[in-house]
């Protein structure tokens, strides 16, 4: 199928001043400012398919709101190219923009002394929703994110989740195909959030919506997406849905055992040993064994504990998936102080 | 999904009909009526502060002209009788309390703040939504300020009328021409912070410079030849200078008609100026923070 987002080599870099110190310094600035340029976005490719839901993560400042900024033609690459159904975004802002929604958690897109009603009128108008569908959606927005109430207050007395939700509910006035959501949990309660992922859920299955999502709450992605895209300083690091990510970490998984008899970690991994398995450092009842499937079967281990103690519980987890991305961080990391263009296929352990 | 979600990767082309346009930047229009209005509270010394100017410069021109009549030099000044020179004044500030605006402020603010960046992710030109709401702006004005302002002003300095019926209503026409070039100029004005770091120098000076350039402070009459005819190449004129002078009966005939087109010139000079200087910033910018 032909890709709906097609992204190519896609760079930015962003002018840098640098500024001197002190009296003297702030006249050398204006006489010869010290430049330099910072690689923000760095040769970033990827492809989405209509009605994927792809999660962008990586740390602070890796470059994810720079890239979601070019998608929706706020920025202009410094170079490669990125068409989106089609069209070029900064070059056919206006026909483009139509058909996107966009959320940036950090600040909103509603008139901040209107009240909420009248923006979503004034939206009414920007993206020409006919009454019957701006009835319907609105009637769907206040099912799904409750903001009926909130509907005559001016946005600047809103809370922050109050707030996101009107925001979410504003960038699907008018049904985008795709939503473009640079943080869109940030700072919300625990179930603030549980509401907004179930919502966006919702809307992705029935309106087959095409989404990428920046966060740095993996929750987020776990519960949303089955693709994600890791970049690290511009660059990106891994591309592949969740479970492949999981692989390519080493598939650890996290055996904990409670004990009817305290027992010291020692113990047990005498019971294991010539097994790759490492028991964490602990004594008393519970005790936690983590081990690579590729290389271990739980089911040995398991054998092994119970056959040698009386076991009360068993409880076998995977790896957090905040373990698997730290690693890839820290992969990516010391790729990019080593070499150049690797992306980090060795799943060292 | 009606618009076929999944069944096709392309986007429509699509264009906004000038019909819907007009219901549109209309709505703008009617939100930044309301908007000044329900803030209008804000205003209300706007009117005295006028009145203190006009004050000030009749008091002012009075004691010039009686010197003058005192060592016997005539009773014009740059062509201006005492009382001509008063009613352009009084035009004049009643005039700028209608054009005004902050759009240069408000630009150049959401520039360095970042908040750009919410109009360029939606389907309009930011340049016809503050055109919009200058002209709901000015409607505000119109019944907060510059009426008021008349009511007080014309008795209390005994302002003189204007030059005939057709004299006022090109007045009229000249006025709203004015507003489109000063909102223009300031939406110039204000595009330059996306070049420079710190602009408030930049709106204090035009602040200051545009009341003075269009004449408003100084009557264009008092300045020299060479002055004046420098500034007949600038836009300013076309602010207010222009629109007096055609309420003062100055400006008649064939020459009311080049004062007119010179400023539906200016105004779409400008406008496509302005167009073409926000198409080139947004696309080299770089937008801060989120
Ligand atoms: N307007 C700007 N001017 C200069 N540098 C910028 C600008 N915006 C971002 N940067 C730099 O570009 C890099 C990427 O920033 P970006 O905002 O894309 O990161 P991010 O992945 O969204 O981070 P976060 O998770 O903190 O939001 C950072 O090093 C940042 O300092
Ligand atoms: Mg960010």
């Amino acid at each position: 199928m032909e890709p709906l987002i097609h992204v190519r080599d896609l760079c930015k870099d962003y002018r840098l001043t640098d500024r001197r110190e002190g009296v003297r310094g702030g006249l050398l600035d204006l006489l010869s400012p010290r430049r330099r340029d910072l690689r923000a976005v760095d040769r970033v490719s990827f492809d989405i398919q209509p009605g994927e839901m792809v999660g962008y993560i990586g740390a602070n400042g890796a470059g994810k709101s720079t890239t979601i900024k070019m998608l929706t033609g706020i920025l202009t690459p410094s170079s490669g190219e990125v068409t989106v159904g089609g069209m070029v975004p900064w070059r056919q802002r206006q026909q483009y923009t139509r058909h996107i929604g966009v959320v940036f958690g950090q600040r909103t897109q509603l008139w901040w002394d209107l009240a909420v009603v009248e923006s979503f009128r004034l939206l009414k108008k920007i993206y020409e929703v006919d009454d019957a569908t701006y009835d319907r959606q609105m009637k769907l927005l206040d099912d799904l994110l409750d903001i009926g109430k909130l509907l005559g207050q001016p946005v600047r007395k809103l809370s922050l989740g109050q707030r996101m939700r009107c925001d979410l509910a504003a960038a699907l006035l008018h049904r985008p195909r795709v939503l473009f959501l640079d943080e869109p949990t940030i700072g919300l309660d625990v179930v603030a959030k549980e509401n907004i992922r179930g919502f966006l859920r919702g809307v992705q299955e029935r309106e087959g919506v095409t989404v990428i999502l920046t966060t740095h709450d993996l929750g987020d992605i776990e519960q949303l997406c089955r693709r994600v895209i890791i970049i690290d300083q511009g660059r990106v690091h891994f591309d592949g849905e969740l479970s492949e990510l999981r692989r390519r970490v080493g598939q650890t998984v996290r055996l904990s055992v409670d004990l009817r008899d305290p027992a010291a970690s020692a113990d047990l991994a005498a019971v294991t040993v010539g097994l790759p398995v490492n028991w964490d450092d602990e004594t008393g009842l519970r005790h936690v064994a983590r081990f690579n499937r590729a290389e271990v079967r739980a089911a040995d281990v398991i054998r092994l504990v119970v056959n040698d103690r009386p076991v009360q519980d068993l409880h076998l987890a995977e790896q957090p998936i905040e373990e698997v991305v730290r690693e890839i961080y820290r992969q990516a990391a010391a790729n990019n102080t080593d070499s150049a263009d690797d992306t980090g296929t060795g799943a060292a352990k | 999904m009606s618009d076929g979600a999944t069944a096709t990767a392309r986007l429509a082309p699509w264009r906004r009909s000038p019909v819907a346009s007009l219901g549109l930047y209309g709505h703008f229009i009617r939100l930044a009526f309301l908007k000044f209005l329900a803030y209008r509270l804000r205003y209300y010394t706007g009117v005295v502060s006028y009145t203190i100017f006009v004050a000030g410069h009749y008091y002012l021109y009075l004691a010039l002209y009686a010197g003058r009549a005192a060592e016997g030099l005539g009773a014009t000044v740059g062509g201006l009788t005492v009382r001509e020179m008063i009613t352009y004044v009084a035009i004049s500030w009643i005039g700028r309390s209608l054009y005004f605006n902050n759009i240069s402020r408000d630009l150049a603010r959401m520039v360095t703040e970042g908040e750009i960046a919410m109009h360029l992710i939606k389907p309009f030109h930011l340049q016809s939504v503050m055109m919009a709401e200058a002209v709901g702006e000015a409607g505000f004005r119109l019944i907060m300020f510059t009426i008021p302002i008349m009511l007080v002003v014309v008795p209390v300095f005994h302002v003189g009328a204007p030059a005939g019926a057709a004299a006022l209503l090109w007045t009229l026409v000249s006025f709203t021409l004015s507003l489109v070039i000063y909102s223009q100029l300031s939406f110039l004005v204000g595009c330059l912070a996306f070049a420079m770091k710190n602009i408030q120098g930049v709106l204090r000076a035009q602040m200051v410079g545009m009341d003075f350039l269009t004449g408003v402070i100084v009557p264009f009459t008092f300045f020299p030849a060479w002055f004046q005819s420098a500034v007949n190449w600038l836009p300013f004129q076309c602010i207010s200078y222009v629109p007096v002078m055609i309420y003062l009966g100055k400006r008649t005939g064939p020459a009311l008609v080049d004062g007119i087109l010179l400023q539906v010139a200016w105004a779409v000079g400008l406008t496509i100026a302005a167009r073409l200087v926000w198409r080139y910033a947004t696309r080299r910018v770089t937008v801060q923070g989120g």
